[in-house]
């Protein structure tokens, strides 16, 4: 579930008992994924939502002979387009046609078919590694927490209380202010790209964590991880070996669906003008700069409308995920 | 009761105490890191071609010489003391809570903070209203009618919903219903309630129903997930078998048990709604607190970020209490303890 | 910040009487010159000619919107054109540039004095004798006394940091004196003095010609002692003009009410129409300009030009293009080239960017001919007194030269050109797209920018005018922009070529660090002959241009829209934008 934007971390995802509950005793070894595989075969919608995910995943992978098939560099001005005066595209329907395919950009003319393909790079890989990084400090916490419970489980649960009731988006952007120009041996945009997916992913860990403690804890009462303990295995072992094959699952879902409101965080910052720097198109950054055109419709709605197919088409091969995964729900 | 009262009220205290000094650090001791001298942070806040005599005395004002500990512990005082503010021909008190003075008008960030808070309040309020109304009744509607065209007609719309970033869609709402229609005043309308009832809730409604709209979706999906869950327990089977009339055994046994979680989830997004509707009231130019940030962050102004971003986690931080006690009222079997 | 000269007006003026004859309408354009000129034809450029809709009439309430907040409505605290203009509403000055349009609001006629000032023989003393009859808002008569003991509050920096500090640097201020505040029985009489309540004796530490000017500064609006609250006497500021404060929510919005004690026989400039006057403050700024179009707003305070999205209504649309006015405003917008970065400490390696510019794209990204500017290829605006055009960096339809470019390239030892970093005002779009222009021309010859974006509050601060930053992040390039305070070479040149002037942080010449254009800077300033100071300033920006620090894009122009039912418009080259104190309703 995507949490409404306007909250950044996911409030839905703060308190996901309900659909938890069902997903936790439904783990029974690798049974559960093939019947889980079955049912996701099953669900029409969901397998469009993936199909829609691999397309764009293409789409971010080739989007260079993309863009010399059906456009011009994204990066490339055609001044030629605009009219001096009013700096609008000269073309009806902001100079849509055969040469340039959802029109130009008033100023300076640049083909919007090319930025938006050259930004789904961008959405992408910051939805995914920030993803990453929530899952890495979400799991590690997560599973501390629910394992180890006792004041280990307090502190961690204090830490997440914390950032739930941080006004995320407000830190986000001072944070993202003040990057610097070089480190960690990165420099320009490969340095700012690191340090949003860093910046996201860390505010967006607590959802994970919340979910992986709570199915930690309900794992460590579970028969086999009694009895692995009483034949004298060690912390580390029942953590890697029993408790966390069996997260894996509910990870995947939750990853599945925390993406989108990763790329959505993505295009807020952008769209507030603390995302990447220009040139390089972003397609929050294309919908920021699309405001003071407004009267371009089709300035605003091409960049809006990619938004929105990705984020919904990870919603729905996530929702079906999840479906798959928990008969309760189905 | 009492005592998890106090012991959640400390939690709480603790928690604003931790957000404060990450905050402070980020805007006092980050530029710092980054080379940021004390007149160069003072050259923010002075005119065009301001002398280095005039930086030097707005940086001795503003504290920046003093090291960043002893302006946290200036800050805090002024919080809970009170502070002194020499405005040049006198000097003001500023009572407790003192958030301290703007870099920039000059003006005492803690009025500001309650002026502004009734705007987005309002947004907030209402918004809420329609999400909670629509998305719980469309969620219980579609699970009674599971498979039905209503029910997928709706879900898909809902998925939707949750998947349009406030942005886009609030900048398609002006253009096509206060540009281009006329419908809807133009952004940045606001009346105040007590003005005039009908004014504010014109300009409201258009933030209002994009707002809802997201949070709709969540709602709808979240109920419809839990209504199906809790249709099948036994109880309800018990409860019909009873012989309940359906409308009874939904909204007394069904509904009762979804409701919790759902209370959870909105306590916690009215909360941060609270704290800023940052984009709604970017989109919009509403004069809220999240309008307030944005703008204080722009230009760095430090007091009065403190001060929203302080304002906007208490509103967390309270919201997730009165959620936490009002599930002993909702759930008998939820002890506080 | 502000202030022009008179040929670009000649110029304007009558570019816009071909254009408005052309336009046609049977306008009843009237000769550009005379103040008394113009009609109610709306008619493009009509205002710059002459007075549009000109009248008489007082009463009704004029509405006015500022897309931002004001920096301080306290006259000793204000640095804004607009806040300069819209201030005389309620303040006086000793002097106060000529109402109405014309190469004549560039000149200053006397406010609160009687005559312009009398210098003495070494020109370090000034004395402004009041008129009679002045009064502040609450009865009590406006004497020397205010006017001194306003000047000398200005003076404390540390209560008033936005406000202009020409008398702060000008006056003999006593070395103990602090401030009116800190120090308020140190007598500064040494400075600034009434001898009587009529006369009013400035006291410069050197010979000084343009102190007339300095005066119209609001720095000279009388304020009285015992109502003066500091830092808070923004909020209720003391009128001395024809309105006063009837309400004022800082940073939300205020009103003027007519003032009772304001005597018109004093006051010839201002004929004080409306009885009320409204301000929004913090609007939309595109709500603004639709509300302007519309006419549910009659003024935009800020007076810079409509937004994107509005041109593209505007310009289209001859009824709505009839209301708009564009004149050119002394202002520059340009690309600083920093000398301290390799490899552009080689002055070829500055040429090759200064060919390789496309100066066309460039100028569309500021907004493009009407709203953006004229194409600059120098430093000094039209307008600036002795300005003359020259081009050392000429190319075919001013695309740029990439042959050159190359050249200069091989010249600087880079043939295959180099990577520097561009700095730009990330939350300025105009800068923004000026920068993806200047990535795209200088690619064209291997010149490779990363561009850096930063929020403009801390632009000077903690960036691109932060010497240590520069230095260590390697910013070569920096989006930059000027308008001068003075229409002469000092008033516009000086802040941004002198290389004495630079500091650790909060500086606003960011490139030009030249030994000799300070030698000529001083020459310029100790010649006393007018014509031989201006081509020494010609002489300022040839080499400045010669040593490549400073990339020129446009000399600014504006579209500025007259309101709905607003009277007795005309564009003031004083005030670079439309007289607000003329302005009527119908």
């Amino acid at each position: 579930m995507t949490a409404p934007l306007d909250v950044s971390g996911s409030a839905a995802e703060a308190h996901p008992e309900s659909v938890l509950a069902g997903a936790g005793k439904a783990i029974q070894g690798r049974s559960l994924t093939r019947i889980a595989w079955m049912r996701l075969r099953r669900d029409k919608v969901a397998l469009a939502g993936g199909g829609v995910v691999v397309l764009l995943i293409l789409v971010a992978i080739f989007s260079s002979p993309i863009i010399a098939a059906f456009g011009h560099p994204p990066l490339e001005f055609h001044q030629d387009q605009i009219d001096p005066a009013t700096l609008l595209p000269k073309g009806t329907f902001g100079g849509m046609g055969g040469e340039y395919l959802l029109g130009v950009e008033p100023v300076n003319g640049r083909d919007i078919f090319s930025r938006i393909v050259a930004g789904a790079w961008i959405s992408l890989l910051i939805g995914f590694l920030a993803t990453v990084v929530s899952v890495i400090i979400g799991t590690v916490l997560g599973v501390i927490a629910g394992y180890f419970g006792g004041w280990v489980d307090q502190v961690i649960g204090r830490i997440m209380d914390v950032f739930l009731a941080f006004p995320l988006l407000v830190f986000a952007i001072a944070l993202a202010g003040v990057i610097p120009d070089q480190g960690f041996g990165l420099e320009g945009n490969g340095l700012r790209i690191a340090m949003l997916i860093f910046i996201i992913g860390f505010f967006s860990w607590p959802s994970i964590g919340r979910i992986v403690r709570g199915q930690t804890l309900s794992l460590r009462e579970r028969e086999f991880v009694d009895a692995a303990k009483s034949l004298g295995a060690r912390n580390g072992y029942i953590i890697f070996r029993e408790v966390l094959p069996n997260l894996v699952a509910p990870i995947l879902v939750y990853a599945t669906l925390l993406i989108p409101t990763n790329i959505l965080f993505e295009a807020s910052l952008s769209f507030l003008g603390v995302g990447i720097n220009p040139p390089t198109p972003t397609w929050g950054g294309m919908l920021s700069e699309a405001v003071r055109f407004y009267t371009l419709p089709h300035f605003v709605i091409f960049p809006g409308l990619a938004i929105f197919i990705t984020v919904l088409a990870f919603n729905l091969f996530g929702d079906g995920l999840r479906d798959a995964f928990d008969p309760r729900a189905h | 009761m009492l005592t998890y009262i106090i012991r959640r009220l400390i939690g709480a205290f603790a928690m604003l105490v931790v957000i404060s000094m990450v905050t402070f650090g980020i805007f006092y001791v980050v530029p710092q890191w980054a080379g940021a001298t004390p007149e160069a942070m003072a050259s923010r806040y002075v005119g065009r071609a301001a002398t280095p005599e005039t930086v030097h005395l707005v940086a001795e004002r503003l504290g920046f010489y003093d090291p960043v500990v002893v302006q946290y512990g200036n800050f805090v005082k002024g919080l809970f003391a009170g502070a002194q503010y020499d405005y040049g021909a006198g000097v003001e008190h500023c009572p407790a809570p003192c958030f301290g003075y703007s870099f920039i008008t000059g003006q005492p960030v803690w009025p500001d903070l309650l002026d502004r808070l009734p705007v987005t309040f309002s947004l907030a309020i209402g918004a809420a209203l329609i999400w909670v109304v629509a998305g719980v009744a469309v969620g219980v509607l579609s699970a009674l009618r599971r498979g039905s065209f209503f029910d997928r007609l709706t879900m898909g719309t809902a998925l939707a919903g949750v998947s349009l970033p406030i942005f886009f869609t609030g900048m398609i709402s002006l253009v096509v219903f206060s540009y281009g229609l006329g419908w809807t005043p133009p952004g940045g309308a606001w009346t105040d309630f007590s003005e005039n009832p009908a004014e504010w809730a014109y300009n409201l409604l258009l933030p209002w129903i994009t707002l809802a709209f997201l949070f709709a979706a969540t709602y709808a999906r979240l109920t419809r997930a839990g209504m199906l869950e809790t249709m099948g327990e036994d109880y309800i089977r018990t409860a019909r078998a009873k012989g309940l009339r359906e409308r009874q055994v939904v909204v007394k046994h069904g509904l009762r048990a979804t409701l919790t979680p759902i209370l959870t989830l909105f306590g916690i997004d009215f909360g941060l709604l609270i704290g800023g509707a940052i984009l709604t009231e970017t989109t919009y130019t509403l004069p809220g607190l999240g309008q307030y940030a944005i703008l204080a962050i722009r230009t760095q102004d430090m007091p009065q970020v403190m001060g929203v971003v302080l304002v906007a986690a208490m509103f967390v931080v309270i919201a997730s209490l009165v959620v936490d006690l009002l599930y002993a009222v909702v759930d008998p079997r939820v002890r506080l303890s | 910040m502000r202030r022009k000269h008179a040929l670009a007006g000649a110029a304007t003026a009558v570019l816009a009487l071909v254009l408005s004859a052309c336009g046609g309408g049977g306008g009843t354009a009237q000769p550009a010159a005379s103040a008394s000129g113009g009609g109610a034809q709306a008619a493009f450029n009509a205002a710059v000619t002459g007075v549009f809709n000109p009248s008489t009439k007082k009463g009704g309430t004029l509405k006015a919107a500022h897309s931002a907040d004001w920096d301080s409505l306290d006259p000793g605290d204000t640095y804004y054109g607009y806040s300069f203009n819209f201030g005389r509403f309620y303040w006086r000055t000793l002097t106060m540039y000529k109402p109405g349009p014309g190469p004549e609001g560039n000149t200053v006629v006397p406010d609160l004095a009687e005559s312009l000032g009398e210098p003495s023989e070494d020109g370090k003393t000034w004395t402004y004798k009041l008129k009679s009859g002045l009064k502040f808002e609450d009865g009590t008569p406006i004497t020397a006394k205010d006017v001194a003991y306003a000047v000398a509050r200005s003076f404390d920096k540390e209560t008033f940091p936005h406000g202009p500090s020409y008398l702060n640097e000008l006056l003999e201020w006593p070395e103990d004196f602090k401030g009116v505040y800190k120090t308020p029985d140190v007598d500064f009489s040494s400075a600034v003095e009434a001898t009587d309540d009529s006369t009013l004796v400035f006291h410069l530490k050197k010979p000084f010609a343009s102190m007339d000017y300095v005066v119209q500064m609001p720095m000279t609006a009388p304020v009285p002692k015992d109502k003066d609250t500091g830092a808070k006497y923004r909020e209720k500021v003391i009128s001395s003009g024809p309105y006063k404060f009837e309400t004022n929510e800082i940073g939300k919005r205020f009103t003027l009410v007519r003032n009772d004690q304001w005597d018109p026989t004093t006051d010839p400039n201002r004929p004080a129409l409306p009885d009320r006057i409204e301000v929004q403050l913090n609007v939309n700024a595109d709500d603004l300009d639709n509300q302007l179009i519309a006419g549910d707003i009659q003024l935009d305070i800020p007076g810079t030009g409509m937004q994107p999205a509005a041109l593209g209504k505007v310009l289209p649309d001859p009824a709505l293009k009839a209301r708009t006015d564009n004149p050119t405003i002394p202002r520059l917008w340009y690309v600083s080239v920093i000398p301290d970065t390799p490899p552009l400490d080689n002055v070829n390696c500055r040429k090759a960017i200064m060919w390789a510019a496309d100066r066309v794209a460039n100028q569309t990204a500021y907004g493009g001919e009407v709203a953006g500017g004229e194409i600059a290829t120098n430093v000094m605006p039209p307008g600036i007194v002795g300005q003359e055009k020259f081009d050392q960096y000429p190319s075919a339809d001013n695309k740029g030269d990439v042959a050159k470019a190359k050249e200069a390239l091989t010249a600087c030892g880079q043939p295959n050109g180099f990577s520097t970093t561009m700095a730009f005002r990330a939350d300025r779009p105009r800068e923004k797209a000026l920068a993806e222009a200047m990535e795209q021309a200088l690619a064209r010859v291997g010149i490779k920018l990363t561009l850096k974006g930063f929020p403009a509050s801390s632009y000077f601060s903690d960036y691109a005018g932060n010497v240590d930053y520069v230095k260590k992040n390697g910013i070569g390039l920096a989006g930059h922009g000027w308008g001068s305070d003075w229409p002469d070479g000092y008033g516009f040149m000086q802040a941004i070529v002198d290389s004495r002037t630079i500091r650790d942080a909060g500086n606003y010449n960011l490139s030009v660090k030249n030994p000799e254009v300070d030698k000529l800077i001083d020459q310029a300033s100790a010649e006393l002959d007018e014509t031989a100071r201006a081509k020494l300033w010609v002489e300022v920006d040839k080499k400045v241009m010669e040593d490549a620090s400073i990339l020129p894009v446009v000399w600014a122009k504006s579209l500025l829209m007259r309101g709905q039912g607003v009277t007795n418009v005309a564009y003031n080259e004083g005030q670079s934008m439309y007289d607000y104190a003329m302005l009527g309703v119908e």
